[in-house]
């Protein structure tokens, strides 16, 4: 299992448990004291990068369109920082 | 509604019951207080156990685990540190803003107003948080369902650090960004600003007073319809379930 944490300046704690086999992102798991409407929003994004291949470019701006598609609103954290935790758990 | 002790489950029961009694012009808006028994860890709606809470203690201490439907960071309810409450209003009410900060500082001026009349001077710390002299007093939480919002946070009466930061585990990532060395630190109560053992009525009433003032409402003392009991029932069954709580 690999894994990352982050404090967003300004924000809230960002965590991801994530695992990858074979390229690909097997399980995935966002947590953290940020504020998300509506909530439901956060399953189906990790429901959507399971099975990822690691392209972590194609992940980010599948993270940015899924969170702009969806007009979620995020409180302390942004797109980009579900992606930055991701990618560094995927390097780690 | 005036100042009751319940386990968890009903409590966070109640709350989302008044916000969808409200979002269906059941209920009018409502002001609630209320207390824990067993003390309780609270966790945001996208926290994890594993991360935040630390079970043996907790099972040690007797307390419950328990889960928001709103996000944002465990807390320590703890039944007698604490006053905890929430603010149950219209979604489209002109007073609130769709800004989640803005709505934020709206709700938490109530808070702020019951500390002003206990003499102490507090200030909206964005994103949820009212300090005192730069230390957290009262944490809250928002969240919009069924074309409500509901406000709940806790105002700090007293504090054991033992068991809170024996339940709670303190990321070092958190830590480190603030700067600060000692967890508990962070925080204070009304008890150590006023240096004397204020009761929980008296600390009720400066509450009611403030949001009073506040919003500039007149209050009516009230209890939970019949149709706010009938869902207080079926939705505490899914706050206690073990899906819920562990769902992360």
């Amino acid at each position: 299992m690999k894994r990352f944490e982050y404090k967003v300046p300004g924000g809230k704690l960002l965590r991801v448990k994530l695992e990858v086999e074979a390229g690909k992102i097997t399980f995935l798991q966002l947590t953290g004291d940020f504020f998300m409407q509506p909530e439901t929003d956060l399953e189906e994004l990790e429901a959507q990068l399971i099975s990822s291949p690691i392209d972590l470019a194609a992940i980010e701006s599948a993270i940015h369109e899924f969170f702009s598609k969806k007009k979620t609103v995020i409180t302390g954290a942004s797109p980009s920082d579900f992606a930055y935790v991701i990618n560094h758990a995927v390097k780690s | 509604m005036d100042l009751k002790v319940n386990d968890a489950y009903t409590n966070m029961a109640v709350d989302e019951a008044i916000a969808k009694a409200r979002g269906e012009e059941k209920a009018p808006d409502t002001l609630r207080f209320y207390m824990w028994k067993p003390s309780a860890v609270t966790l945001g709606y996208f926290q994890s156990v594993e991360d935040e809470v630390n079970l043996k203690a907790l099972h040690r201490f007797g307390f419950n685990l328990n889960r928001r439907i709103s996000g944002g960071g465990a807390v320590l309810n703890s039944e007698r540190g604490e006053i905890t409450y929430s603010v149950i209003l219209k979604e489209d009410n002109p007073h609130v803003s769709t800004d989640p900060i803005e709505s934020y500082h709206y709700l938490c001026q109530g808070i702020i107003e019951a500390l002003a009349v206990l003499d102490i001077k507090a200030d909206f710390k964005p994103i949820n948080d009212v300090v005192v002299a730069g230390k957290k007093i009262s944490g809250n939480a928002q969240i919009r369902r069924y074309g409500a919002v509901l406000h709940h946070g806790t105002l700090l009466v007293d504090f054991n650090a033992r068991e809170m930061f024996g339940v709670l585990k303190i990321s070092k990532e958190k830590l480190s960004d603030k700067m600060i060395q000692q967890a508990e630190d962070r925080v204070t109560t009304i008890r150590r600003l006023l240096e004397r053992r204020i009761g929980f009525p008296e600390v009720r009433d400066a509450m009611e007073t403030g949001y009073r003032k506040a919003f500039d409402a007149e209050l009516f003392k009230s209890d939970l319809t019949p149709y706010e009991e009938d869902l207080v029932k079926q939705l505490r069954e899914r706050y206690a379930s073990r899906n819920w709580i562990y769902r992360r």
